[in-house]
């Protein structure tokens, strides 16, 4: 292949992102590309990216995890439960923290010591969560006055930046709890020693055991970070709407897959990277964003958006196969 | 009366290596015919021109005494031509009978499959080929290695109506089949050649040969050096024609030096399919484990790497070892080049530096966790200097360097700890002379630096030029453990395959 068509294949995701931003400046010339809006878009996608994030760490193995979705709605409805019960904000967010690790523990423990398919296994986790999350809650969102005003106060909070048109302009706590969340993985994956044995795993299971790679331990361990993250974007999305029902997250894990796959589209072998994860979750964020203000029907939106996965995948695919 | 099948002249190259040079084969009709040689000595390739899998440079092909031509591996079917493999294309989901009657039309009644006429059919079938013990209804899946191969044969046998067999080429069908089953199977090509088929049948196991065969035919160098009656020749001779070369150079030469130190030394060692295991590894001595394909070689170098769980009593340099992972193994000194160096030794998709660096990430970070890739790089490139690495750089992909310098990296790595034992798994195994040359010159140095070192071969060249002692595996048993020096190939082989005469 050429130099050209390498370079066009690896960042191909990345122009067409850059085209989606032009797109929208150009349609939304008054109110997308303001500091406003992309401070609004960064706090939108901040719970898919810590989802997106920690599901790059078990995509990295060429693992997978389904039950991310549900265990981020069932953590929002244990911290929530135990607030409406008079308990600290530390505590219910440290129990759902813990319940994030023990789901996490038992997908790790399912796919890496009994064996089961990361797909099956974190299935049937996936509708186990969901139907615990239902069972706990009764089926009921738990909202208004049983939330503490300090829980639901931190998503509403940022780091000043300034003021602009005498309003202050913040950065979000949520952007930045995602942005730490980024850096722990990038750190975690491009520069320990964990991380760049999961890259051995997820490049050939059996050399990496041969060599004395812990396989079955370090892949335990990645879906208990897995579960961990989707636990805290469970946390996240309680906290910026103040309440907690059984469903809420459950959009997150298609999305996060899509945008770990967006990812993978612009690494030379195909393997995910954290940094190439942001970008497809930027990408989801910036065309939902964009096509809302432009007043496209939410079904419209839908299509266009896994017209546009699936397109973007699809080239690269094809790129690599001349 | 002419022969069945005549190959005659037949010649390939592949980028100017000849693989094949005027090989040439007779087959007679109602005759099962042995066909030897040793790895590489152009077996498997004269099997694919007959299959239609490679095209030939030259070859004249005679069925009957008419010249006929075999371009795919339909025209080879047609030709009753049947090729028994040993990974056997079974549909392991459907009945025996299904098995049987896959290229032909169900037995139909009211539109729908007549099951109960289709098992008969194959019961019939089945017991005219003296196969009474497989039930048609059965799933193909639960049938032994053994039994699968007796009905893809019967179903070889099948073919389509009006095309019968007449030629079969069983490659090397015994590898992975119990006694019994090899009875059977033998009782089976009986009824063929009573049919008037000709059997064409490859092994290394020379008691079957004399067992089953009729004829032999020996092939080396891509060339026939023989073809005899059975009753004129004998085991020794077979062996010699297959090997009938001399110790080459490449293999530098071995210690004067008198080994005092034990390293290893296994006291017991039993696994699923390995059984009394002892013997004792010197510092710097070079052991090679010889054997036929399935007498436990692998098995046992991935039994004391830890990757296949087994029962022993193992002391390492006096201190009790235990071979319970192959993470535990690379922490205690051993290192390991696996014999599958793509799918068992190599992240393909990953760098030199990557693949050198995997089991000694913990020694190239801060403390176990932080990597420093900077110096991951250094004792990288270090180590592949040291083997004389071929590469653009330590971040060259390894899918993109040739056999040989990818078996220089999985070496790399296997220095990088200064192992104390080395466990090699066919390390000259598809490698360009050059590089064996490098590989092999780095074994004895290593040796030389007190390094112990197990290695297993099914090139009898190689364990004989390289190593100290030669311990013989048979169906994973220790049957001999033999000083390397002054020992024949002949007499090697010989001892691989328990023939009296040689022991």
């Amino acid at each position: 292949m050429t130099r050209l068509g390498r370079l066009t294949r690896r960042f191909g995701t990345l122009l067409g992102f850059l085209i989606v931003i032009l797109f929208f400046w150009f349609n939304l010339p008054d109110t997308f590309m303001t500091a406003r809006n992309l401070l609004n878009i960064s706090q939108q996608v901040s719970m898919l990216a810590v989802v997106a994030f920690s599901m790059t760490i078990v995509m990295v193995m060429n693992d997978f995890d389904l039950s991310v979705g549900s265990m981020a709605s069932l953590a929002g409805i244990v911290a929530a439960l135990l607030f409406s019960q008079g308990s600290s904000v530390f505590l219910g967010v440290s129990a759902a923290l813990a319940v994030g690790l023990l789901g996490g523990l038992i997908n790790g423990v399912l796919v890496s010591l009994v064996g089961i398919l990361p797909f099956v296994a974190t299935l049937g986790t996936l509708t186990i969560f969901s139907g615990l999350a239902f069972f706990v809650s009764g089926g009921k969102t738990i909202f208004g006055r049983d939330i503490p005003a300090a829980f639901s106060g931190f998503a509403r909070a940022g780091l000043p930046l300034g003021t602009l048109n005498e309003r202050p302009l913040l950065l979000p706590n949520l952007t930045l709890v995602a942005l730490i969340v980024l850096f722990l993985v990038w750190l975690t994956l491009e520069h320990t020693t964990f991380g760049r044995r999961l890259y051995a795993i997820g490049g050939n299971r059996e050399a990496s055991r041969l060599a004395g790679v812990r396989v079955r331990l370090l892949r335990l361990l990645a879906f208990v970070l897995t579960g961990l993250g989707a636990a805290l974007a469970g946390l996240m999305y309680a906290s910026r709407v103040a309440s907690a029902n059984p469903t809420q997250g459950a959009g997150l894990m298609l999305d996060a897959i899509a945008a770990v796959f967006l990812g993978m589209t612009m690494s030379e072998e195909g393997e995910p990277h954290v940094l190439a994860t942001l970008v497809g979750v930027l990408i989801l964020g910036v065309l939902d964003n964009g096509l809302t203000q432009m007043q496209v029907d939410s079904y419209v939106r839908e299509m266009l958006m896994g017209g546009i996965i699936v397109a973007a995948v699809a080239s690269s695919s094809l790129g690599k196969q001349s | 009366m002419p022969p069945l099948l005549s190959v005659q002249n037949a010649s390939k190259s592949y980028s100017g290596n000849k693989v094949l040079d005027n090989a040439w084969l007779e087959l007679a009709s109602g005759e099962a015919h042995a066909l030897m040689g040793e790895n590489g000595a152009g077996k498997s390739t004269l099997i694919k021109l007959l299959a239609g899998v490679v095209t030939p440079d030259i070859i004249d092909l005679k069925l009957n005494g008419t010249p006929i031509q075999i371009r795919s591996a339909q025209e080879a079917f047609v030709l009753g031509l049947r090729f028994i493999h040993q990974e056997l294309n079974v549909v392991p989901q459907l009945s025996v009978a299904e098995n049987l009657f896959l290229q032909s039309v169900y037995p139909k009644r009211f539109g729908l499959v007549d099951w109960r006429s289709l098992n008969k059919k194959a019961k019939t079938m089945l017991s005219g080929l003296g196969i009474e013990h497989i039930a048609p209804e059965k799933k193909m899946a639960r049938l032994s290695t053994g039994d699968k191969m007796l009905v893809k044969i019967a179903a070889a046998l099948l073919g389509e109506a009006n095309e019968t067999a007449s030629v079969f080429v069983l490659d090397e069908p015994t590898a992975a089949l119990s006694s019994e089953e090899t009875g059977r199977l033998f009782e089976l090509i009986g009824q063929l050649k009573t049919r008037g088929c000709a059997v064409l049948y490859v092994s290394h196991r020379l008691e079957e040969i004399f067992a089953l065969c009729e004829h032999v035919t020996v092939m080396r160098d891509g060339k026939t050096v023989a073809s005899k009656a059975i009753s004129e020749t004998k085991q020794s001779e077979l062996i010699e024609l297959m090997t009938g070369r001399s110790l080459q150079q490449v293999y530098g030469k071995r210690g004067e030096s008198v080994f005092q130190d034990v390293l290893l030394d296994i006291q017991r060692l039993e696994s699923q399919k390995l059984k009394g295991i002892k013997f004792k590894l010197f510092k710097g001595e070079i052991v090679g484990l010889a054997g036929l394909a399935g007498s436990g070689r692998s098995e046992l170098l991935r039994a004391i790497m830890g990757v296949d769980a087994s029962r022993h009593e193992i002391l390492l340099e006096g201190q009790p070892f235990l071979a319970s992972s192959p993470s535990s193994s690379w922490e205690q000194g051993l290192a390991f080049v696996p014999e599958e160096r793509r799918a068992e030794g190599l992240v393909l998709s990953h760098s030199v530096a990557n693949n050198v660096a995997l089991p000694h990430l913990n020694q190239m970070s801060h403390g176990g966790v932080v990597l420093k890739r900077r110096l991951q790089a250094k004792k990288a490139r270090a180590l592949t200097e040291q083997v004389r690495l071929k590469a653009r750089g330590m971040g060259q992909k390894v899918k993109e360097l040739s056999g040989g310098n990818q078996q220089k990296v999985v070496f790399a790595r296997a220095l990088a700890a200064s192992p104390r034992l080395l466990l090699l798994d066919e390390p000259g195994r598809g490698v360009d002379v050059g590089a064996k040359v490098d590989i092999y010159t780095f074994i004895r140095q290593l040796s030389q630096k007190g390094t112990g070192i197990i290695l297993a071969s099914s090139d009898l060249t190689e364990l004989l030029g390289l190593c100290d002692r030669i311990l013989i595996l048979h169906e994973g048993k220790q049957v001999a453990l033999v000083k390397a020096q002054g020992l024949s190939q002949a007499e090697l082989l010989g001892l691989c395959y328990q023939t009296k005469a040689a022991a």
